[in-house]
């Protein structure tokens, strides 16, 4: 069986590769249908290959570790490309490979119109492989590998339209904060490579108990030992909350908007912001160890999961607002790793990679309608327009609310009461005051965004009236294949996946004994519909349900009261518009503060002492000097002759009276003189 | 009876005169070629000195041949001191300096 | 015939003193035309002392082509040359310590080499003297002709280029060459090559 999943991963791996390659070096050659016929179809033989592996992995157990092949060997160290299939790694393939599909079928739609076609193919190709590579990984190298190639394909996505300044400085912005959060991770993967002599996952996983038991520290600020395992995680962790977009690293992501939509339904909604929580999850035997690190990933997750939903109260794009939803949502996953409900986690990840890429497909197609107008105080009253996309959008948004029985419910319900449940971890309290809040804001902000963008009154004008239409089968096609999961995935899966013992996730995921707040749950879980009933009596269900209902409120029934909550909480209105001053801060501080340090060098560094005293300093040296020599050279002809007398007369001279075994008095002793 | 060494030492002022002529000389070209000339005197005294009191007649073959290439020498540098005072209406070493950098 | 050696002595300390005075007078005249003659008494008195050493076709060649021919060429060139004897006591005065004390010491160091200690003639006996029926031209022919033939010939072509090469430079040439002035072309005005004339137009013929 291993053999099979071998083979299967590998073509998962493999096929979008091709792809990539195909659209991107021949796709002038292929032409524009056969490149995405050829793509879509391989993304159909990795989805296809993927569900069989799913079913090899967790249905039957099945698990495969084994190195491709050895990259490179350096003394003791050996680096391999490998693969690690296990349950975790399956559920992952199949949600890359199931959205992606998606997202290429809605693409032929979508970027009907776009000259640059096949290279948006190839690039989501190779995003899928990046993103294959990352979660096929059995050891830390390729996983830096896989996260660094979704990252360039995110970059090159995010400034996918280059004529376009805002995407160019989206793009930027999401690369530079993406290598701050890679240099912690490095920093972390040179720290396993220290400790533990190697990076393959299962070795360092059977090591680190042991070296946390033996309480090695590490120094980071002197005075202040660290424990390593503690730093490693926390390195680690700063990695994912680049990639993951975690507060403060968060501000990327909504300026990745500015790429196409479908982009950002793949990569900055279902797969690649996720890696990071995925990557917490992968190491978990690791973070199990330290509960300072899982303390901090709990804090971290739930201070991001309600204030950049806030901020979403107040954006007007509605990518940007969604982009904020999702934001919040990793928060939430993030918090669900705090405590170690890993499963839940991932089980979130899941569903939110489908309702999210459902809502952001849902509102791509609203922009393709409204012809790429993203602001929602241009829309209003479009479900007459577009049934699909709006049943969709509002399956999407139930889902996102959390609202029983819809997949969201399950598992963020299953993440707030985990977070509850945990009172054993430092900042639970706290986390779960946000989560729960956190469930209000979510529901309030994508009502908001749906009541406007598809009931009221259309604000668009009359121009665009006369084009607006349901979107092509292509487009609304995928928008179906992700309700489908959005409205029942989550009661078909919450018990497998979080409560049964064994679950689907099987050992892929290791909680330590007194940390499993899952078990805890599972007591009182009896089956989905019991579960979908009890959330009357739960706190997040209300939240949400004020939230909708306030949206309503404030978007539908009496707008103006809006206008009167903004003049009085103006101050709190002026934090959310300014997103809590993050941009500003880096703005002002970081790129005007490093563009001034820069300028510094440039005046004092190179103008001052490279330029004027090294360069232009021996430049006047010798100009200094030749002035004096020039004066010997007089043009005089008897000049000349007399300084060749001159030396003729002191080289003699020398020969004759210091050279006692000189030349000329060897002569004069010679028998011929 | 003569001495070898008389001769050399007459070689030997013949030569420094015509280094002070060059060192004191300020006024024309043609006088430092006369120098020239009388620098090659001094060696040719030397070599047919030499040549006698050596016993070898190699020497003054030696001298014969310094003698063609003086005479040449001559021949040349006279022509182009005519050639530098018909462009610079001059002969004086003192404006002469464009070799000056 | 032998010559007694007190008049040796005389003939060659005259001539020695003979041929430094005029050496002294070739670089002292402020006259060209009399530093040339000095050269020429010093070339004079060189040949006497040569014939003593015994080289009397070299003597003689001495006379021939630099008394008559190269001395003459000089002279030519001198006077051919409209130069101006200007007073030289200044400079000369002026640089006088320093070429004293630079030909001085240039003395002093090959006197020191040559002194008679190392050249004299307890080292270097004179040599007999040669029997009348020596010929000097004969031996330097022999040699000459034989072993050194093709210096020979090469110094007969190189006086060759040497007259070709001084013809062609001392030739007055017509200049065909049309050479551009920069400095003329950079200084040119636009009135020097434009100039604007007002025609006044003609009435319309209806």
């Amino acid at each position: 069986m291993a053999e099979t999943i071998r083979t299967l991963s590998l073509i998962i791996v493999l096929a979008p590769l091709l792809g990539a390659i195909l659209a991107g070096l021949f796709g002038k050659v292929l032409g524009r249908k056969t490149s995405h016929r050829v793509t879509v179809l391989l993304m159909f033989v990795a989805f296809f290959a993927a569900c069989w592996v799913w079913k090899l992995t967790v249905l039957d157990h099945g698990y495969l570790n084994s190195v491709l092949y050895i990259w490179g060997e350096s003394g003791n160290f050996t680096f391999n490309i490998g693969f690690m299939i296990d349950q975790l790694t399956a559920w992952m393939m199949l949600l890359v490979t199931f959205v992606s599909l998606l997202v290429h079928i809605y693409s032929i739609g979508y970027m009907a119109d776009d000259s640059g076609y096949q290279r948006f193919f190839s690039y989501v190709s190779l995003f899928t492989f990046s993103m294959l590579l990352l979660v096929t990984a059995n050891n830390f190298l390729q996983l830096f590998i896989g996260w660094e190639g979704v990252g360039l394909v995110s970059y090159l996505l995010i400034g996918f339209w280059y004529t376009k300044e805002a995407a160019i400085f989206g793009s930027f912005k999401a690369f530079i904060v993406n290598r701050v959060g890679d240099f912690g991770f490095i920093i972390g993967i040179a720290a396993v490579m220290t400790y533990f002599g190697t990076l393959d996952y299962t070795t360092v996983f059977a090591k680190a108990p042991a070296l946390a038991k033996a309480g090695t520290v590490l120094a980071v600020i002197p005075g202040a030992p660290w424990a390593v395992l503690t730093f490693i995680c926390l390195a680690l962790f700063i990695g994912a909350m680049g990639k993951s977009a975690q507060m403060p690293l968060h501000v990327w992501l909504p300026e990745s908007m500015e790429g196409p939509t479908p982009i950002s339904a793949l990569i900055h909604a279902a797969t690649m912001v996720t890696a990071g929580v995925f990557m917490v999850a992968r190491l978990s035997p690791m973070f199990e160890l330290s509960p300072t690190a899982l303390s901090v990933v709990l804090v971290i997750g739930a201070t991001g999961a309600l204030f950049t939903g806030l901020v979403a109260f107040v954006q007007h794009d509605i990518k940007r607002v969604i982009a904020y939803s999702t934001l919040s949502q990793l928060g939430y996953m993030m918090a669900a790793m705090g405590v170690s409900a890993y499963a839940a986690g991932i089980f979130h990840l899941m569903m939110h990679g489908c309702f999210k890429a459902l809502l952001f497909l849902a509102a791509g197609s609203v922009i393709l309608g409204m012809h790429h107008e993203q602001d929602m105080r241009k829309m209003g009253g479009l479900r007459k327009y577009m049934p699909i996309t709006y049943i969709t959008f509002l399956i999407g948004a139930l889902a996102l609310s959390a609202i029983p029985p819809f997949a969201g419910y399950y598992s963020k319900d299953a993440i707030i009461e985990a977070v509850g449940a945990a009172s054993n971890i430092p900042g639970s309290g706290y986390a779960y005051v946000c989560l729960v809040l956190g469930a209000f804001v979510t529901a309030f902000y994508i009502f908001r965004a749906f009541f406007l963008t598809f009931h009221g009154k259309e604000r668009f004008s009359a121009e665009v009236k006369q084009h607006v239409k349901e979107s092509p089968w292509v487009v609304w096609l995928p928008l179906v294949g992700l309700a489908i999961p959005s409205v029942f995935a989550g009661a078909i899966l919450a018990y497998p996946l979080l409560y049964a013992s064994p679950s689907w996730f099987g050992k892929s995921i290791f909680v330590a004994k007194g940390n499993n707040v899952l078990a805890t749950l599972a007591e009182h879980y009896h089956g989905w519909f019991a579960y979908a009933l009890h959330s009357v009596t739960t706190a997040p269900f209300w939240a949400a349900v004020i939230g909708i209902v306030s949206a309503w409120v404030l978007c539908l029934l009496v707008p103006s009261w809006r206008d009167v909550l903004v003049k009085r909480l103006s101050w709190i209105y002026f934090i959310l518009v300014k997103k809590y001053g993050f941009d500003d801060f880096n703005q002002v501080v970081i790129a005007h503060g490093s563009k001034r340090f820069g300028e510094f060098c440039y005046r004092v560094a190179d103008a001052k002492i490279l330029d004027d005293w090294i360069i232009n300093g021996s430049g006047r040296a010798v100009r200094f000097g030749a002035s004096v020599v020039r004066r010997l050279q007089t043009g005089y002809l008897y000049h000349y002759v007399f300084v060749m007398i001159l030396g003729l007369v002191v080289f003699v001279g020398w020969f004759e009276l210091f050279e006692t075994h000189s030349v000329l008095a060897e002569m004069l002793k010679s028998k011929y003189f | 009876m003569i001495a070898l060494s008389n001769y050399l030492i007459l070689g030997a002022i013949l030569f420094s005169l015509s280094i002070a002529g060059f060192v004191l000389n300020r006024r024309n070209v043609i006088t430092l070629l006369m120098c020239v000339e009388l620098m090659l005197l001094a060696v040719n005294m030397n070599f047919i000195a030499f040549s006698h009191y050596l016993n070898d007649i190699k020497g003054q073959v030696f001298v014969f041949f310094i003698l063609t290439v003086a005479a040449a020498e001559t021949a040349i540098g006279l022509a182009i001191v005519v050639l530098l005072y018909r462009n610079k209406k001059t002969i004086d070493v003192q404006e002469l300096d464009s070799l000056k950098g | 015939m032998t010559i007694p050696h007190i008049i040796e002595q005389v003939v060659f300390y005259f001539s020695a003193i003979m041929v430094v005075i005029s050496g002294i007078m070739v670089i002292a005249q402020r006259n060209p035309v009399r530093g040339a003659l000095a050269l020429v008494l010093a070339f004079v008195f060189s040949a006497v002392l040569w014939i003593l050493l015994e080289s009397e076709f070299l003597a003689l060649a001495l006379i021939f082509v630099y008394v008559g021919a190269v001395m003459t060429l000089f002279l030519f060139v001198v006077m051919m040359l409209d130069m101006d004897i200007e007073p030289m006591k200044r400079n000369f005065v002026r640089y006088l310590p320093i070429g004293l004390f630079i030909s001085v010491l240039v003395l002093a160091f090959m006197i020191y080499v040559v002194a008679p200690e190392h050249f004299g003639l307890s080292k270097y006996a004179k040599p007999l003297h040669a029997s009348a029926a020596y010929s000097n031209v004969k031996e330097l022919g022999h040699v000459l002709y034989t072993k050194f033939v093709y210096p020979f010939e090469l110094a007969a072509v190189l006086l060759l280029v040497a007259m070709v090469s001084a013809i062609s430079l001392a030739l007055p040439v017509v200049r065909e060459r049309k050479l551009q002035n920069p400095a003329e072309q950079v200084m040119v005005k636009r009135e020097d090559r434009i100039r604007l004339v007002n025609v006044p137009s003609e009435k319309r013929i209806d």
